[in-house]
Parts: C-alpha cells; structure tokens; sequence
C-alpha cells in the first residue's frame, strides 16, 4: 500500500463477481434457444421474415413483346419525365415504318431510382427492377444499353401496393 | 380604320371590333380562345368542324363563332353549360376513330385535339364497344404523309390547296364516317408550297417526312429568325433540339409571308448544322495557314491595314447572305481606301403562291440583296473581281467559293473553308457565326428591315460577323468613319 488509501469493508456478497456473470451467461444462453434472425447471404436472399417488397425500385428492366423485341415506341416521355436526366434515346424507323428507339440508354449511376421513367411509359416498356445486386468492374458499364435492358430477367416493380393502389 | 367599331361582349369582357369581325377573332382580342380545328385566319371560313360552338344572348342555338360576324351588343358567351357540353360531344365524336397513338405521333405537344381533349373533353369515351376506322399510310408528296387514321377531316389542307395554292389536288373523299383526305390519282403534292398542309394540320394527320420521328414537339426551343432561301424575306422560326436545327416552320406576319413559308425555305436548314466549320482565327506563317487567338489575328489583320498605302484600292466581296450590320462594318473597315463592294446573288426559279398577293419564292435566292445594294455594294461581282486582282486589300465575307485572285493582301471571313477554296490563299481566315449563331439585320426585296436571333451557339471561336468586323473598325480607330 502506498500512501494511505483507505480500503472499504464489504460483504464478499457485494465484491463477488460470480452472480453478475451467471446472469450474463444465462441471458447469452437462452438466444441460443431463441428462433435464428441471422440470414445467410448471399447463400440465403430472402426468408419467412424479410423479402425484398415488390415495390423496391432497383435497376431498370425493358419489357419485350413475343417477338423478343423492346415494347419502346420512342416517346421521348421517360427522358422528359427524368429529374436526374439518366435517360439517353434517340428515335428511329425500323423497316415497317414503325417508331422504334435507335438508342436508348439509361446511365444507373446518375438515376435516383424514382420509378418515373415506368409510370410516364405508355407502353410498359420500361419499368424499374426488384434487384439490388449491381457490381461490375468498370464504371461505363453501368451505362445500361437497350440489348442489356432487355435482356435483364428480374422481376419488375409494381410501384404501388396492388392491394391498396392510392397508397390510403 | 373604319371610325365606325362594333361594341360586344365576350365572356364578360367588353371588346370593340370593326364590323365585319368573326366572332372567333373578336374572342382573340377579348384574350379568349375559342377552340377550333376547321378555322384558319390564312383560309377561307369552312365550319365543318362544329367545334366553336359559343351561346350568342337571343340567339335560339348555339351558333359557330368562326362564321359569326359581330353585331353591335351582341353578348357570347364561351363557357356557358350549353356550349361546352356541345364542344365536348364534338370531341367524343372526334375520338370515336381517333387512333390514342399519341406516343408515336409526330404531333403530340403542339396537338390541338391533344389540347382541347384534355381541357375540355370528357373522361372515357362511349364508343368503346366500336372498332376504329383503319386506313394505311398514303404518300401524298415530297415531303407529305397522310395518315388517314388520325385525320378529323378539317379541311383546312384541302382549302389551302384549292385557295391560297390554286392547285387542287386534294378533297374529301367518301362520305360520311367512311370520308377522308383523298388525293388526285394522277398528282402529287408537289407544289412548292405544298410543305405548309403539314403546319396547317391540327392534328398528325399530315405529317413531313423531313421531321418524321425527329425530335419531340416539348423538346425544341423556338427561335424567331428569318429565311434565308430568297429575298421575300418570310418571318421563320427555327426550331432546335440540342443546338442542332431541327425544323424551319413559319411565323405568322401579315405583312410579308402571312402564315406560310415554302419548301425551299423549310428545307433551307440543314446548312446551318454543318460541322465542318472554322473554328479558330487563322494566320499565315511560314507560308501556311495556322490557327491562333483573336487578339493575334486582330494584330495581323490592323498590320494588313495600315501598311497598305493609304488610298490604295480595296475590294469588298460579299456575301448578300451576311446582315447588314456586318455589311456596314466591313465597309466602315475599308472607308480609308478607295473601295469597291460586290456581291453575287445566286438566282433560281420563282414560285408565287397564288392566293396571296406579293409573296412568292423570289429568283434571288439571297436575303439581304436590298441590304447590301443600300449600303452601297454592287451586283457587279466579275467587275470587282477583275478589281481584286491589283488591289492592296481584298475582305471576303462568308463567300467560300469565292474565286479570287488578288496580288495585295486577301483577309477571309467565313463558315467554312473548302480544301481547294481559293480563299486558301489568304492571309487572315476569320471565323464567324452563321445565321442561326447571330443576331442581326436582314432588309428584304421591300426594302423591310426585319431581324432575326441567334438559335444555337457558335462552334469554337466563331463570333458574328458584325462583332469581328466591329472589333477591327475600333482597333483601327475608325469608330467615327462614317457608315
């Protein structure tokens, strides 16, 4: 002891350490009997508890009619529409005289995921993704070009709650 | 001015009216717009369209006001019960075989069926049970297609066909639902004006195969310009989406060109995008053209200047193309010499349009003929070409083909210099704004001074004309030369 510090008597039942612990490890114990919260991704990507809603606004996706070509008529209503002007298309005629687009591209990085470009489409041709898995290793491709929309498979965003469509 | 005026009211708002007013244009001046497909104040009154239907106070019906002449008292009223309700049966007609193709529809935005539907038709149509009319797409012309499908039946193209163009190719063909714009078996729609069916459509009914799927009517910025296809100097706007002229189409001015242009004017754009143009001041050195900043070809040009003796001879070539605030300049550039101005005004063919008096394509196909003739530049272009030959200095504006020769110095103001122009040869090249890059002055065969506005931006250093010309005036300190 060093210069005079007073110790305090206490009951060896307050100095004791062995009670808190055994409460601790009886709190850690019983989770271990509790139902599992943890989820296993990317082996597991949706369980019971949690799926990704059908209103998620993800990466976009371009409808196709039978004959596997772009329902895009070329409108030009989904780049007027765009608050983050993501949306490139240029208008053209294909060997039936009908409106097609010559270049439709959609820069992911500068969309704001609004889901605008699919409400304006009079054609639900382009709609946004229930999809969040967007890795690549070079920026320019997350330029996404019409073959690319088109080919994309996820399922697409229903924006609003079909069983309660005016959000009330 | 007749000093006898109609007084009425419309709407709540009383106007005052020579007699002899529609209804239809007396609501304009009161700031009411009557919705209407078949009237056109360029055309003669029709009423088959029934959509201008106003209630008239004492009036048993509801009368059109686009064939009502005004009466003094006379009380209409636009948005009673009677007529709207009247106006949006017609449009539910109307849009019993309009197809609703609007997305693919070159009209859409400036529609005016687009338009009154959505402010006044009804929600949902009938007719629904009913198939629509289908006809396939007919090529009336050069420029034309007629998309049967979309038509209302207007009549406004026939009308202007049969009375402003005075060739009557089309009419209403069948009858009844079954009825559309039927064109002659044996012509086509190639009257030189024949592009203005196109605007007069209310619709997408007839559509010009130039603007096919171009641009998008909300997407171009209008800019009031003048046509630079000949001296009638018809008022244009230039329609542009992403700095590229996209469309030429007429602006209404009653006293030159009504509310029509040509098809030369209308197809007289696509010059205006070239990208091959100048884009930087050039200087000879070392024998060989070199780009540089405006101040060092302003240097060059003001050394050009000064050394040559005063006195000497100098020769303007221009072209009757630039405005007149550039023609101005140049010549105030050249008051220290003993200076000729030429230019040459390429000719072609004249096509009047008929039902208007004094308005026609004009041979010179040039807009500032009058313009440059009044500030002294003359047609006698070889002369003052023989005259560049021994001048000291010779100033080529925007006239790239220019064939000159010149033993003094050459300076070279232009869009564009070709790969062989003589112009080559310079000793300054200039580069400067085109019509749709600058704002300025252009004096038609009347002698009117109309101006136009700069539409889109110059490419590189380009600056007007005017301003160049302007710039070196001062640096020569000839501010105070007169004009």
């Amino acid at each position: 002891m060093a210069i005079g510090v007073k110790v305090m008597k206490r009951p060896t039942q307050q100095t004791s350490y062995l009670r808190a612990t055994l409460k601790g490890m009886a709190l850690t114990f019983s989770h271990l009997l509790r139902p599992k919260v943890t989820m296993q991704y990317p082996e597991e990507k949706s369980s019971k508890d949690w799926t990704l809603s059908s209103r998620w606004r993800g990466t976009h996706r371009m409808l196709t009619d039978e004959q596997g070509r772009a329902k895009c008529v070329a409108c030009g209503l989904c780049p007027q529409i765009c608050p983050a002007n993501c949306i490139k298309l240029v208008p053209g005629e294909d060997e039936e005289g009908n409106r097609y687009p010559l270049i439709y591209e959609i820069d992911e990085f500068r969309c704001v995921f609004c889901g605008y470009c699919q409400e304006v489409c009079p054609e639900e041709a382009i709609h946004v993704g229930v999809h969040y898995e967007n890795s690549e290793y070079t920026r320019d491709r997350f330029v996404y070009d019409l073959e690319r929309l088109s080919a994309q498979t996820h399922p697409v965003s229903t924006l609003w709650d079909p069983s309660d469509p005016k959000g009330e | 001015m007749p000093d006898q005026l109609i007084n009425l009211t419309i709407d709540g708002a009383p106007v005052s009216v020579p007699p002899g007013t529609l209804v239809i244009e007396a609501a304009k001046q009161a700031g009411v717009l009557v919705p209407h497909y078949c009237y056109h104040p360029g055309l003669q009154v029709a009423g088959v369209c029934r959509m201008c239907l106003v209630e008239i106070e004492q009036a048993p019906k509801l009368q059109i006001a686009c064939a009502t002449t005004v009466t003094e008292g006379m009380v209409v009223k636009t948005q009673g019960p009677a007529a709207k309700s009247a106006r949006q049966s017609v449009l539910e007609f109307l849009l019993i075989n309009h197809p609703l193709d609007c997305p693919i529809c070159d009209q859409a935005g400036e529609c005016e069926l687009q338009d009154f539907v959505f402010q006044e038709g009804r929600q949902g149509t009938r007719y629904g049970e009913y198939a629509k009319r289908f006809n396939p797409v007919e090529d009336f012309g050069p420029d034309v297609l007629y998309v049967p499908n979309r038509c209302i039946l207007c009549t406004r193209c026939v009308r202007f066909m049969e009375d402003v163009a005075q060739e009557p190719v089309l009419n209403v063909s069948e009858r009844g639902d079954r009825a559309f714009i039927g064109i002659h078996p044996e012509a086509r729609l190639d009257h030189p004006w024949a592009g203005n069916v196109v605007d007069l459509c209310p619709v997408g009914s007839l559509l010009s195969k130039d603007f096919l799927h171009k641009a998008r009517a909300w997407e171009l910025d209008k800019t009031a310009s003048i046509c630079t296809g000949c001296s009638q100097g018809c008022n244009i706007s230039l329609d542009t989406r992403d700095e590229v002229v996209v469309r030429v189409r007429p602006r209404p001015n009653l006293d030159v060109n009504r509310y029509f242009i040509c098809d030369h004017g209308r197809m007289h754009y696509r010059w205006m995008n070239r990208g091959d143009r100048i884009e930087a001041p050039l200087i000879r050195r070392d024998g060989e053209l070199q780009a540089t900043d405006w101040d060092e070809a302003f240097d060059r040009v003001v050394g050009i200047l000064r050394g040559a003796a005063e006195g000497r001879k100098a020769v303007a070539l221009v072209s009757p193309g630039a405005s007149s605030e550039a023609l101005a300049e140049a010549k105030r550039l050249l008051s220290g010499f003993s200076w000729t101005g030429a230019f040459q005004v390429v000719m072609g063919e004249e096509a009047p349009l008929a039902g208007v008096p004094n308005l026609a394509l004009r041979a010179e196909r040039a807009p500032n003929a009058t313009g440059a003739e009044s500030l002294g530049y003359t047609r006698d272009y070889a002369a003052a070409i023989a005259a560049a030959k021994t001048a000291a200095v010779v100033l080529v504006l925007d006239d790239p083909d220019c064939a000159v020769e010149t033993d003094g110095a050459l300076l070279y103001l232009g869009t564009v210099l070709g790969s062989d122009a003589p112009c080559r040869r310079a000793d300054v090249v200039l580069p400067i704004a085109n019509v749709a890059e600058e704002e300025g002055t252009f004096v038609n065969r009347d002698g009117r001074e109309q101006r136009y506005y700069q539409a889109k931006p110059a490419p590189g250093m380009a600056q007007p004309a005017a301003w160049v010309l302007g710039q070196l005036v001062d640096a020569m300190g000839l501010a105070g030369a007169t004009r």
